[in-house]
């Protein structure tokens, strides 16, 4: 039974080893050929908006738990771009962290949630709220209509981490 | 009577073939299962520790890359580094991560190490290789199907499924569906 065990372990060993290699493959296969610079998307990330490219950097971020998220520095001094992949259909290593990697993928964008704080009313006042501010059971809330500047990431279908 | 030694035959032999893959599964599914509370894969150290503030104004990466690994005595060899602000920097060394305010002489020190066995058996529930393993892991999961109904009727009598088997087995129909109308 011991020997069984360690044959197994050694087969599930050699089997990570068979399939690392120097550069690790994820998701889907790399369709395109020419990269877009992360500062030309976040330049004009618009005109990027629901369009699929090709994009490299280095991996200076990676999701701790699920592995669902890497962030991808720029070709600019301070720009990095986030890839977010589906849980489990991609799941990135943490050793993938200060690599070079090159993915494909569709860029979109959020409109960050913005919570509503609330403040008490001042007593016997319900009318107290500002013009800004909504009254509500729980006292004048701010709106949650605040402008909130979109933000801009990468849904990562494929991926080559060197 | 010869399909059913046939069907007991095979549930005794995928039995034991499969096993150690059950084990496998199901020590990942508790990894993965608390997965908000823990790392299934990775024991992930931070330590935060303060050097004295880089103070040279030009703002060459390498040298401030060599400036904290020598403030905070890493002898690693630096793979890659990204510049976040103008006060902070990222270090990619081997073996450990450095998030610096250079300008604040703070550093957050992270160190990451596999958890060795546990994410060995993640790696395969979680399906990370694909290719023959997806068709391993779905004959395997056929094969789970085929133990659950032939271990239904693997033995007769009051004892059997006909006994008081029928009542553990609505229990465990109940049970999924009592957390489904709870949760859902």
């Amino acid at each position: 039974m011991k020997q069984l065990s360690y044959v197994i372990s050694i087969l599930l060993v050699a089997s990570m080893v068979l399939f690392a290699g120097d550069s690790q493959k994820y998701g889907k296969e790399i369709t395109l050929k020419e990269t877009t610079k992360i500062s030309t998307i976040l330049e004009k990330p618009d005109s990027y908006d629901g369009k699929k490219v090709l994009v490299e950097g280095t991996v200076i971020g990676v999701c701790e738990t699920r592995g669902c998220w890497i962030e991808l520095s720029g070709d600019q001094p301070y720009e990095k771009i986030k890839v977010k992949v589906n849980d489990g259909e991609i799941v990135f290593p943490m050793e993938a962290k200060g690599k070079k990697a090159v993915v494909e993928g569709e860029v979109y964008s959020i409109v960050p949630e913005v919570q509503s704080e609330c403040g008490s009313h001042k007593e016997g006042e319900k009318s107290s709220c500002s013009e800004e501010e909504k009254s509500t059971e729980e006292g004048c809330c701010s709106s949650g209509d605040k402008k909130v500047s979109k933000i801009y990431m990468i849904k990562g279908l494929g991926a080559v981490i060197e | 009577m010869k399909v059913r030694k046939t069907v007991r035959g095979l549930h005794r032999d995928f039995g034991y073939f499969f096993a150690f893959l059950v084990i496998i599964y199901s020590v990942s599914g508790i990894a993965v299962n608390h997965v908000n509370d823990w790392n299934p894969n990775y024991i992930i150290e931070k330590v935060r520790k303060d050097f004295t503030p880089y103070t040279d104004s030009t703002l060459v990466q390498e040298e401030i890359a060599a400036y904290i690994a020598d403030q905070l005595g890493i002898k690693d060899s630096l793979n890659s580094l990204f510049l976040a602000s103008e006060d902070e920097i990222d270090l990619f060394f081997q073996k450990v991560t450095v998030t610096a305010n250079f300008r604040e002489g703070k550093a957050l020190v992270e160190t990451v190490t596999s958890r060795p066995v546990i994410r060995l058996t993640n790696f395969l529930h979680l399906n990370v290789p694909k290719k023959l393993w997806t068709w391993i892991a779905d004959f395997f999961a056929l094969v789970l199907i085929y133990l659950a109904i032939s271990g239904l009727f693997m033995l007769k009598g009051k004892n059997g499924f006909k006994g008081r088997g029928k009542w553990f087995f609505i229990g465990g129909v109940l049970l999924p569906i009592i957390i489904i109308i709870l949760y859902y």
